[in-house]
Formats: C-alpha cells, structure tokens, sequence
C-alpha cells in the first residue's frame, strides 16, 4: 500500500490561495485547489508508515494513510467511504481543522507533511460533486427519542450517529440556524455556509429533526426535556468568553469578538442588521486583542469590511519560526503560525498585555499597553512581569476581545440542571469506562466543548461520535457505533 | 579474528522455527559479497541448520568456534520456550561461555507481521526454566546468561536478574534513542530517518548521536540502581536468581488473568552451600590439548615471515578441529587473503578427527593420507584439503567413505580433493569451494550458493535441493541422476565442449562473481568441459585417483555421461549481468 518511494520522488504541494487584493473585496472562500493528478501524486507521498502517528495525531482517528493510498490510486470512491467511516464532516476539517495530523506526519520530520488536510476535502468534495453522499437512514427505528442540546459540530455528529441507528433525534439549537459556531463563529471566508446546509438536508432525510430558536433553559426548560426525552445529550459548547477587567472595558467600540463575528455572518447570509446594533470596521483602527484563530477570524473580517488598520496583540512572546522535532514531533508544537487572514494585513505584536481602554468619555480612542516578558519561578512555573517604563498606546476605534473562552455559560441550563462541574467550569464527564460522557445526572451526557472546554472542530466531532455510542449503549444495552 | 563474542543463532525470539529469504532483487553486488553469493539470486536462509542435528553437533560448533578465535566468546542464542532450560543445560555443558535467551518481544520492523504477533513466548517463562535448569544441573556458575526481547527499562532488567540473568540484550531501544520511528519499512529501504537504510539521501536524514544511546543507558543504570537500593542489594550478581523478590500482581482486571500460575516461573530451585548462581568461572574448552599447537609452532616461519613450510605429523580421531586454531594465526596476521598458496602444507596420517580442516585459510594445504571423520572443510575459507586412503590400503577408494557427513559445509573459498566416497550433505550451503569427489550420500550440494562440485560417482538422493548458485557435474554412469536430483530450483545439462580457448575470452569473464576463487573462467555459464577437465586433472594430481585417471584417459567417451546441474536463477543472473557488462565495453573502450 502507498508508493513506497513517493515521498522521495515528488515535492510537497499544497493548495494556494487566490491574491489578498482580489479575495478582500468578498466573503467566499479562497482557496485554490489541486488538480486531480497533483492530489493524486500527494497521495502517493504517504509512506504508509508501520506505525502510522496521523491516526493519532488526528483527533477522529482518521484511516488517513488508507485513503491516501486510494487517492493515488484513483479510488475516490472507496476513499470516501473510508473517511466517512471515522469522520462524519470531512468537509468542515477539510477546510477549518489546523490538521494536527500533519504535524505528527512522519514527513514533518523534514517539514514536508503529505498534504493530508488538502486530500480530505478534495475526497468530499469530490463525493458531494459525484452525489456519492447520500442519506444512510437507519432499517430499523428503535422507538427511542433523544435530545441534543446545541448543534454545532458536537451536536451534528453526534445527531446523525443517533439517528443512522434508529433513534429519534432532535437537535435543538438556540440561533436561527443550525450549525453553532461553524455558522456563526467562523467567517464564510473560511467555509461558506452552504457547506453546513447540504449536510443538514442528508441528516435531515436520515430523521434528525431540527429545532431553530429554541434555547433550553430560555425558551424551553431544560427539565421539560428529561420529561419528553429517554437521553439528553448536551452539546451547547464553551461560549463563555474570557473578558478583560481593565478601566474603559465599558466604552463603546469595545466588544468580544463573538458579538462581532456572528453578526458579520449574519450579514453575509443576508440579514438585515439594525443600523444602532452594527459593528462595523470600516475606516476603522481595529485592535484585537488576542492571538489564536478567533482573533484571526477578526482580522480577517475587518480587512473585508476596509478597516484603516489592525493590529493584533498576544500576551505571550513570539514563538519560534521553527519548533524542536526532536522535542515536539509528532505532538503539535508551538511555532509562529501565520494565517491567511495575517497575510492580508496586520500588525502582530507579541509580549503585550492591555492596561486600560481609553475613550472620550462614551467611545473607545485608544488603548494604554505594557511590555511584559516572562520567567520562569522557584518552582519553574512561568510567571508574566511588566517591564517597567514600556507603557505605550495603540490608536483604537474597535477594539475586540479574542482570548478565548472560559468555559460553558452556566447561567440557564447548566445552573437549571445542577449538572456538577470540573475544576475549570465545564459540565464534569469522563471519555472512557462505563461513564464515558455521562453527566452527575441520569440520561443526560454532554460532549463537546460543553464538556471539555474550548477546543477544536475536530475534537467535537469526536466527541460527538463518542458520546453518541455513550448514549446509545445506554438506551440499548450495546452499541454498535465505533467509538 | 576481531570479534569478542562469536554467536551461534539457533533461532531467534520473534520467529522461532522460521527461516528467513532475501528476494533477488534486493541482493546487490555490496551485499552479495558479504554474503558470498551471487548478485540478483535470491538468499535462502532455511530454520534447520544443517550442521545441527544434535547436541553433539552443537558441541562440535562450539569447540570448533573457540578453535579458530580462542579469545572470542561462544555464544549461542536459543528461543523462549518449553524445554529451552534442557536445551541450555546442554549448551553449557557443550562449553559455550554465553547462551542467549530470546523473548518474542523484539523482532526486526520486517519481520512478517505473522511472526510478530503470533509466535514465540515471552523471555521471563524461558529465562525462569533456563535459570532452574542450570541450577540444579550445577551449571550455572560457569556460563553467562544473556535475555533479550524488547527490554526498555530498568525495570526490565532488575526482573529479568531475579530471574537469572547476567547480561541483557537491548535492541530496539537504542535504535528508537536513534531516532527509530518504527516504520516498519527496514525491508523497503526508504526509512524516512536513516536508520534502515542504504539510500544516501535518507541516511542524510539521520539525527542519532553515540551520547543518546549513551544517556538512555543511564538512564536504565539509574533506573536499576533505585531498584536495587529498594530491594537492598549492593551488587548486581547478589541480585541474580533471586526470584523471591518477585511476586504477581493480582489487580489486573482481565478475564485471561484469571488462570495465571506463575509460582513455576517463580520457584526458587534449593542452591547447594557455597555454590553461585551467577557466571564467575570460565568454561575449559580444552584447547591446549588441541594439535594446533604443535602445528603452530612448527609452521611459526610461515606465521612470522610468509616462509613456506612443509612438514608431517601423525593424527588420530581425538584431534578435533585440525588446522582451525592455526588458520586462525593465519587470518590474525595476514586477513582473509591468507598467504600464498601452499606456503603451510601439512601432510597427516591417520584418521582426522571431527571438523578436519575447518575455516582452513587460504595458503594453508592439508594433506591426509588416511580419512576423515564428519564437518571435513566446515566453512573452508580459501585453503587446500587433500584427502586419499593410504597407499597400501586395500579397498577399492571409489566405493568406500572417505570423509563423513556435513562436509565443506558453508564453504566460501578454497578446493577440496577426495578420493573416495563422501557422507550425507556434501558441500551444503557451499558458497565458493571446488571440490572434487567420488560419489555423495543424501542431500548432495542443497542450499549451495556458489563454488563447483564435481560428483565422479553416485549421489544419494535430493541431490541440489534448494541450490541456488554455483555449479555442480555429476558423472552419471547409470543414467538416472535425474531420479535422485531435487529439480525444483536446478536444471539439468549435457556438458558441451566449446572450441574457444578460456584465455581469450577471459577479459570478459570480469569479475562475474564477488567471491569466487575458481582459478578456471568464472563465467559459470560456459567453458564447462574445460573447467571439469582442470578439477579432474588436479584431482588425480593430488590424489592418485584411479577414477580420475580413466576419466582423463577416455576423455571423449566420458564428457557425455558428465551432467551440468545449474541453478536456474543463478543462471538467469549470470546472463544479466554478462549482458550489463558487454554493454558497458564498448563505453569503457571509447575512454
């Protein structure tokens, strides 16, 4: 299986992205895929390694080295039933996952991962192209009926996993339209939207039923669906962002960055936002504060919208341009990583923490910013100190927050529930045993960011697929999904 | 004659009673020439070691290993299993230094994924029963047990001195310290990390550094040494055999853990007062008894200065090993080029012991008047071996055995002569020595790799069974060799006699073969009834033989009853790289 000799005959190819200038005037993808016999010939580079780390170091598990080998050979077919069988969305990861599989690619070792990200989303586009994506209702309805709370990825998956095995699924979701943050977090930019619709159209023939504006513990009492439900499976994610306790934290022009982000989106799919509510960057000096994806995602929106400037401030240092293999391989090292939303324009600074928000009296003007650096302690924690004398200020019209999220929001049906916590404020579960995602409550099971806090797409959809088996072993006895 | 310790591998942990194969195209001129073989023919490596069929014959090994390398440790390697405990208790009293138990653990990244996962059985079960066994055999004090099969810890190795070990074998360990990823493509040559390979570009690659493997042992000695300070031991050997110490953990929750017993694997076997259980005397193999001696001294011009000597001297069936020790002086000082030819020419009389002439160098010519007994020529590494019945002998030398079993038995180099009869398995697994002789029991040339047999008489049945190189004629006056001839690898072939003179075709011949001392046109391929005339000329030159002389004597009516037995792969190779060579003269000539 696999070219044994591939990865020495062929380079490395990836897909490019269409000029910063022609792709900051719309909010559609830009990604310029690869022709089908390059995609082939990346395929080929896979060594089908003995001890394959991919399957590891990909969330899902993906078979990957199994569906390189069939993209080489021209095998898309059975290639997509191959990565279906691990993944439910490969065409969410195809285009939004940072492909930690890559980075535990044997290949990285010389930085040359195969292109295994690029592969998986040629394979389902290619399968959704062909109509090879057709609904897999389950023979047999076993009478059961489960609620899922929250349908982003977590949910999505966990509801067609359900669903295929003969369950009555109903997947509630709070917004007007289902997808969670993979509607409303991440731009259309980077995954257009109808991307989630033709997904939702083959779980809706396969009996996931969809309920839109209907959020537990708010509209309907989360006690109502233990009533009507025999399992309950919580997927609400982590949305409770970190916020920033400085002085003019209340001026206007302030806001989180999922205030900003899902508006934009909004508007993008067509709504009409209230002149008084809109966030806006045009001609504006934009200041996100924080450094990962979601302060990407911001950058990039605002560059759409033609803000004057962006600047991006992240309170650790500057990671190195190239990470330790010997240290991190095939673990996901900590390195400079720039986005494509960095490539159309911004300023990066690092080592940066924000002192007070100043504005003139009702809106943000500018912000008052401090060098830290960081040591390490007796104990050799690292601690974070100012350096004194550093203080300067940052130009600010908008300035939005994107440290990230501290856990689930607890006020509504978490607090409704009682559901006990961890440490970190996540509704408490473990992933294995007989109580893999079982909450402190009879039938009701959360996955998800809901139960491990913020994290990637991909590991949602794990999480969703695991929980679902969870859940099913529970209404049933034994359960025949994978986990 | 560098080595410090010299292994004898009666199987290995991971495959137990599996060979192993080389395919063709892997064989390469680099690696046929370490192996003695022809480049492009596939490599047979078969489980049974044909040399090996008791104890005894183990024994023989042994004696015949520290012979040629006395400063070298013998060794043998034996697998993880009911009954090892027996098996080493005999190998220590064989007068090995060291056995080697192996666990099924290890395994090369390309070994067959059945071998891996479903033979063999762990080291502790084999060690344990090795251990008892040498204990209550009073054997134990004098050879060293060495254990391996995937040990990574301190931990592993603390265990396994409770159990009774000396020495460990670390492998796959070291080579992940490396920078080993077990991709399991060893067998592929495109180790992406340069372990496994020959590729220049991916040796690149490489990142392993002497000071890793040097600190994970370190790490593993500190490891032992925090174990030990816990058990409360201050040496090592005071921790061998302690099997007291151990105990099984009963917590492990699985259903196949119910029935486990480990109290055998656990038993404590009554030491004697006073006796030791670990390695601290070293075994008597009995070499200053050895004839090698004498002949060493008598033969020191040759040793010292490269003086031709000649000189007799009177042998009898307790000499074992004959011409061993001192083809090891040979090689000590003058490599495996040896000397000139017959610059130490011996000439014997009586009856050879054992392994008559084994691991004879080149320049060394052994001459006996009398017979030999089995392993003559064992691993015959460029010497001359002249064997004949006395002259006033009354037997009819054609139809009598000569020389016993086994005999040029791995064979790379050097010719033989014998005039009578050979025993079973004659010149297996030869792989570049010309013999001639008289007739042959059973199993006549199998597995033979390279070299020429010429057969002036009978063979035995399965006859170049499993051969894959080299060339063997047999006279078949009968007729109905073809019945006797294993014909799964070999085809049969008149002998036709070619007009063209050897000397001028013999710029092409080239280096055909890596190996090969063939002092006739190596192309294997042609020029047979020159070649077998040139054997059979010197073999009636050396050895009087009447069969050789009738031949000689009715040469045009004898050719047609001699048969060709040539392998058909080392044919199909021979042709290839002729057809290489002739393609590259003509290149070579325009420079």
């Amino acid at each position: 299986m696999g070219k044994a000799t591939g990865f020495m005959e062929y380079a490395r190819e990836d897909r490019g992205y269409r000029p910063v200038e022609e792709r900051l005037k719309h909010y559609q993808e830009f990604v310029v895929p690869l022709s089908d016999d390059a995609l082939k010939t990346q395929g080929a580079r896979c060594m089908d390694c003995g001890i394959p780390f991919c399957h590891q170091g990909c969330p899902v598990n993906n078979i990957i080295p199994d569906w390189n080998d069939l993209v080489w050979k021209g095998e898309w077919r059975r290639a997509i039933d191959i990565l279906h069988s691990t993944n439910n969305f490969p065409e969410f990861t195809g285009r939004i996952c940072p492909a930690p599989c890559q980075e535990s690619c044997t290949l990285n070792l010389t930085d040359e991962p195969v292109t295994i990200k690029t592969i998986e989303c040629a394979i389902i586009d290619k399968a959704f192209e062909n109509g090879w994506v057709k609904p897999q209702p389950a023979e047999h309805k076993t009478g059961k009926k489960v609620a899922i709370v929250g349908s982003g990825p977590a949910g999505m998956a966990a509801a067609q996993q359900l669903a295929r095995v003969g369950h009555d699924v109903t997947l509630y979701e709070k917004n007007d339209r289902v997808g969670g943050l993979l509607r409303y977090g991440i731009p259309d930019f980077k995954m257009e939207k109808n991307i989630i619709d033709r997904r939702m159209e083959q779980m809706a023939a396969e009996g996931v039923v969809f309920k839109t504006n209907a959020h537990i513990g708010k509209d309907i009492p989360a006690r109502q669906l233990l009533d009507e439900f025999d399992a309950v499976l919580l997927t609400g994610g982590a949305e409770q962002s970190r916020d920033l306790p400085v002085p003019g934290r209340d001026l206007k022009g302030v806001y989180y960055a999922m205030e900003f982000l899902p508006q934009s989106n909004r508007r993008v799919a067509g709504d009409s936002i209230p002149e008084s509510d809109a966030i806006l960057a045009t001609g504006k000096h934009v200041i996100v504060i924080g450094g990962g994806d979601t302060g990407s995602d911001c950058i990039g929106t605002s560059n759409r919208h033609g803000a004057a400037s962006v600047t991006q401030l992240e309170i650790l240092p500057k990671p190195p341009e190239k990470e330790d293999k010997g240290l991190t391989w095939p673990e996901w090292p900590t390195k400079m990583r720039t986005s494509s939303s960095h490539e159309e324009g911004c300023e990066r600074m690092w080592s940066v923490a924000t002192k007070e928000i100043l504005g003139d009296g009702t809106k943000v003007t500018a912000i008052k910013c401090v060098k830290v650096e960081w040591n390490k302690d007796d104990k050799g924690a690292w601690q974070m100190s100012e350096v004194a004398g550093s203080e300067f200020e940052l130009k600010a019209d908008l300035v939005f927050l994107a440290m990230g999220f501290v856990h689930p929001v607890h006020e509504g049906m978490l607090d409704e529930l009682g559901l006990e916590r961890d440490g970190r404020g996540n509704v408490k579960g473990s992933t294995e045993g007989s109580d893999a995602y079982r909450t402190s409550m009879d039938k009701v099971f959360a996955a998800g960011d809901m139960r491990r806090g913020q994290s990637l797409v991909v590991w949602a959809i794990r999480e969703g697929r695991q929980a679902a088996r969870a859940v099913d072993e529970f209404l049933m006895g034994s359960s025949e999904l994978p986990r | 004659m560098n080595a410090d310790d010299i292994q004898i591998k009666m199987a290995q942990g991971a495959k137990p009673g599996e060979g192993g194969q080389l395919p063709g195209h892997k064989v390469n001129q680099w690696i046929a020439k370490v192996r003695h073989s022809t480049p492009g023919v596939g490599l047979i490596s078969p489980p049974p070691h044909h040399d090996i069929y008791s104890i005894e014959d183990l024994a023989q090994l042994i004696h015949d290993l520290k012979n040629v390398n006395p400063k070298a440790r013998i060794s043998v390697k034996l697998v993880s299993e009911v009954g090892v405990g027996t098996v080493a208790a005999g190998v220590a009293k064989a007068h090995a230094d060291h056995v080697t138990i192996a666990g099924y653990d290890g395994g090369t990244g390309a070994s067959p994924l059945t071998s891996i996962k479903h033979a063999g059985s762990p080291w502790e079960i084999g060690l344990a029963e090795t251990f008892q066994t040498l204990v209550l055999n009073k054997l134990r004090d004098r050879i060293t047990v060495q254990v391996d099969g995937g040990m990574r810890t301190g931990r592993d190795v603390v265990i396994g001195a409770l159990l009774g070990a000396d020495e460990f074998g670390f492998a796959t360990a070291p080579l992940i310290v490396e920078g080993c990823i077990m991709m399991r493509k060893c067998h592929l040559n495109t180790c992406p990390v340069g372990v496994a390979t020959q590729d220049e570009e991916l040796r690149k690659r490489f990142t392993g550094k002497p000071e890793h493997v040097v600190n994970y042992f370190f790490f593993v000695a500190e490891e032992i040494r925090q174990l030990m300070a816990q058990l409360g031991f201050r040496k090592f050997d005071e921790m061998i055999g302690r099997m007291d110490k151990l105990d099984m953990r009963k917590a492990i929750n699985h259903w196949k853990a119910k029935g486990l017993d480990f109290s055998r694997i656990l038993h404590m076997p009554a030491i004697a007062e006073g006796e030791k259980v670990y390695q601290c005397k070293e075994q008597d193999h009995g070499l200053d008894q050895a004839l090698d001696n004498k002949l060493i001294e008598q033969a020191a011009p040759a040793l010292e200065r490269a003086e031709a000597v000649k000189f007799e001297s009177p042998v009898c069936n307790i000499n074992r090993t004959v011409g061993a020790m001192l083809s090891g002086r040979v090689a000590e000082k003058y490599g495996h080029e040896g000397l000139p030819d017959d610059t130490i020419h011996i000439k014997f009389q009586g009856v050879a012991g054992q392994s008559f002439g084994t691991w004879v160098a080149h320049g060394v010519t052994l001459e006996l008047e009398g017979e030999g007994n089995d392993y003559v020529g064992k691993g015959l590494s460029g010497g001359k071996l002249i064997v004949y019945p006395p002259k006033d002998c009354p037997i009819t030398p054609e139809e009598n055995i000569i020389v016993g079993n086994t005999v040029l038995y791995g064979a790379i180099g050097g010719e033989c002569y014998f005039r009578g009869v050979a025993g079973e398995r004659f010149a297996v697994r030869n792989s570049g020595a010309t013999a001639v002789v008289e007739g042959v029991g059973d199993h006549g040339c199998e597995y033979m790799t390279g070299g020429v047999v010429a057969v002036l008489g009978e063979t035995g049945r399965n006859f170049a069974a499993g051969m894959s190189g080299g060339v063997a004629y047999v006279l078949d006056e009968k007729g109905d060799f073809r019945d006797r001839c294993n014909l799964a690898m070999v085809e049969l072939e008149p002998i036709k006699e070619e007009a063209d003179a050897l000397e001028e075709l013999d710029h092409q011949g080239g280096d055909l073969e890596t190996h090969g001392k063939v002092d006739i046109s190596s192309d294997m391929t042609r020029f047979d009834a020159q070649r077998l005339k040139a054997m059979i000329e010197k073999h009636a030159q050396h050895t009087d033989s009447s069969v050789a002389k009738n031949i000689l004597a009715n040469w045009e009516s004898c050719l047609p009853k001699f048969v060709k037995v040539m392998p058909v792969d080392y044919r199909r190779a021979l042709e290839e790289m002729q057809q290489a060579q002739m393609a590259e003269l003509p290149a070579a000539a325009n420079n």
